[in-house]
């Protein structure tokens, strides 16, 4: 039995959501998954509940100090070790019954570590004081620091822990990933449903793993700098041009934009992939893989350069030229969507759709994909980004890209679910979670945008000016009902039935 | 009529024109095949490139639209030497947490106002509401630029206008606002 393995399943109530069937033979790819995506859901519980500590601490008025840990706490741990972790657990299973490699050894161990590590020792930080947001505010930790609003001890601790997530997502998943890709042996047994490098389903886990170490690298290069600075292995005058304010935001939006569309391209894929298998007439093809290609790739050429969009408002001292391209480049990204949606409408039309619960769970997150596509576009326009930059508009932008994604793997794990655990999910439990997260994502992301356009800041302590508390509340309904899918997803999870094992690897390889 | 649709609002009802059709067809399609009529569609794969070609084109030829509609309305371009706006008012502002120190708070409306603005400390914002609660601009300035931040902006209805920061800046962020006076001009 392997380590991972034995952690799930000796963990109190989440080892159950995910517990691991040893009898399948294919522990090889399931076990470093199975802890991933049980680790996720366990931040899922702390982001979900902060979540709603938001609204909370505006309504019962409980001080600025609690809205911001909060506000800090529940953006990174939605983003890192819960959305993020989820997809590498769930893909990497994926792509291991792809390809028929084992996910084993130090790099699956080193990139859950880290990530959960990190995330840990964050937390800490922020609990310690460090009351920074999600996106950091670089210079804000040192200048907080020598405000003494927050300890220095703080910030280097804090900066420790973003270190280890962002070597998690930056270093050890892609060099995983790729590792599986093109080196290592084959082994017959846990191959479940071949596919090549050229089918959509796959180009997409390529893609993103590249975008995922080009990119970051930038950031890693000046994080290792200013961390050996914070620990006096570097003089602080030799890391001065790390500790620049526009060089280390240039470098964390270049990395923190092409994380999100990496995500984006690695779920693409996925639906790529997972659509096919459920089609009415058993044809199992998408209406083309060209294009379905086609697509991936103007999604990743046009999403490099497209997070210039984050500065449009810093003009001059991001000259105009920039931002046009920004702007123009992101919404280039929606003739990528656009080419998407047709590839996924046209299957379907030309096939049919067996409509069961774990692929409708898919589509509703595709669909909330779109919706926050068309915000992230809008606000991208320059005279746009102009009236919403800084309001509710991106917090809820950020919330929702996220969250549509995870909704995405959380319906596509439905598929991976049986071959991992031995056990099948309840249907009606299902559609009963698609219900309400229809209802709760839809509506928080639509309040947010509103709330936005109403000009309500994002990230202030103080929702009791111009009537904004309207929002306020109609965020902690949508977020409650949110909260309520996903504990009946949670729950579905630790009711599943048992089936035979035969039973789960046939459904697998179906 | 445009200038209605570059605003706040203008925006989320621009996302609403942009997926209704998406979710309208969507909810037709998935229904339809899957409920209604799940056989295989008559339809030839050669008949959906026309159909696709004239989805592609009505989304670029919209993009488009949105994005040209828009240039009138970028502040910079309001600026610009071409655009023939006269003589402008300057108004420097430093932010430093959590307050601004302004060179001035007075405006009249109808003259073209040049916000300058730098950060002394952290990243910080300067958006600057209408009396009616309205956003109308908002910077965003970092430490350490050799350039201020700018903006240029006209003025048109006489009131008190609120400055609030929108970037994070720490524990007393919210609490980082100004506020200017827009008089009628004579
Ligand atoms: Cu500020």
């Amino acid at each position: 039995m392997s380590f991972a393995t034995s952690v799930v399943n000796n963990t109190p109530i989440f080892g159950k959501m995910i517990a691991v069937d040893k009898s399948t033979g294919l522990e090889d790819i399931n076990a470093w998954p199975a802890l991933m995506i049980m680790s996720s859901f366990i931040w899922l519980v702390v982001a979900g509940v902060l979540g709603l500590v938001l609204p909370a601490t505006q309504i019962f008025q409980a001080g600025e100090d609690h809205y911001y840990t909060a506000m800090t706490l529940h953006a990174a741990a939605l983003v890192f070790p819960f959305s993020v972790q989820l997809m590498m657990g769930v893909g990497l299973h994926r792509s291991g019954g792809c390809v028929g490699k084992a996910i084993t050894g130090w790099l699956p161990a080193m990139t859950w570590l880290t990530m959960n590590l990190g995330s840990a020792i964050l937390t800490v930080a922020v609990l310690m004081g460090l009351k920074v947001s999600l996106m950091v505010m670089f210079p804000l930790p040192l200048v907080g620091a020598q405000m003494g609003v927050w300890s220095m001890s703080s910030v280097i601790v804090g900066f420790t822990g973003i270190y280890l997530v962002l070597a998690s997502m930056i270093l050890f998943y892609p060099m995983l990933i790729i590792k599986m890709m093109f080196f290592g042996r084959k082994r017959a047994e846990l191959v479940l449903s071949e596919r090549s490098l050229n089918d959509p389903g796959m180009l997409g886990m390529i893609l993103s793993a590249m975008v995922l170490l080009l990119t970051g690298l930038p950031l890693v290069v000046v994080g290792t700098t200013l961390l050996l600075a914070l620990y006096h292995i570097l003089p602080m005058s030799m890391a001065a041009w790390a500790a620049d304010p526009v060089v280390f935001q240039y470098s964390f939006f270049f990395f923190a934009h092409n994380l999100m569309e990496a995500m984006a391209i690695m779920v693409a894929s996925a639906i790529y992939a997972t659509l096919p298998l459920y089609l009415a007439d058993g044809s199992r093809k998408l209406f083309s893989d060209k294009m379905a290609n086609l697509a991936l790739w103007i999604l990743l050429v046009t999403s490099i350069t497209s997070g210039l969009h984050h500065f449009i408002t810093f003009y001059p001292n991001q000259p105009a030229a920039l931002s046009y391209w920004g702007s123009i480049m992101s919404w280039g990204t929606g003739i990528g969507a656009a080419l998407s949606i047709f590839t996924v409408f046209a299957t379907i039309w030309q096939h049919g759709l067996k409509p069961e619960v774990g692929l409708i769970a898919v589509l509703i997150g595709w669909g909330l994909y779109i919706f926050d596509g068309a915000s992230a576009m809008v606000t991208s326009n320059i005279a746009w980004a102009y009236q919403l930059h800084g309001t509710m508009w991106q917090s809820g932008h950020t919330m929702t890209v996220v969250l549509s994604m995870a909704m995405m793997w959380m319906g596509i794990l439905y598929h991976h679910y049986p071959v991992i655990t031995g056990r099948k999910l309840d249907p009606a439990l299902g559609r009963l979670y698609v219900r309400l997260v229809t209802v709760g994502s839809i509506g928080v992301a639509s309040v947010m945008l509103m709330a936005g356009a109403d000009g309500m800041p994002r990230r202030i302590a103080d929702w009791h000016q111009e009537g904004w508390m309207l929002w306020g509340n109609l965020f902690m309904v949508f977020g409650l009902i949110l909260g309520a899918a996903f504990l009946v997803y949670l729950y579905s999870l630790m009711k599943a039935s048992e089936m035979s094992a035969t039973m789960g690897r046939q459904l697998a390889r179906a | 009529m445009l200038d209605s649709v570059f605003t706040g609002w203008g925006a989320f009802w621009a996302v609403i024109v942009m997926f209704a059709p998406f979710a309208l067809m969507g909810i037709y399609i998935v229904r339809r095949k899957s409920v209604v009529d799940t056989g295989p569609t008559s339809l030839q794969p050669s008949e959906f490139a026309p159909i696709e070609g004239v989805w592609l084109t009505i989304a670029f030829i919209f993009f488009v639209i949105v994005n040209l509609a828009g240039l009138k309305f970028i502040p910079w371009a309001a600026a610009a030497p071409s655009s023939g706006v006269g003589p402008v008012q300057e108004i420097d502002f430093t932010a430093k947490s959590w307050a601004y120190d302004l060179s001035s708070r007075q405006i009249e409306t109808g003259k073209p106002v040049r916000f300058s603005g730098r950060s002394s400390d952290t990243q910080h914002g300067f958006a600057v509401y209408h009396p009616d609660g309205r956003m109308l601009f908002t910077m965003l300035m970092m430490p350490n630029t050799t350039k201020p931040t700018s903006v240029v902006y006209t003025f048109k209805e006489p009131g008190t206008y609120k400055v609030r920061c929108l970037e994070y800046c720490g524990i007393a962020h919210h609490a980082m606002q100004d506020e200017l006076t827009v008089v009628k001009s004579n």
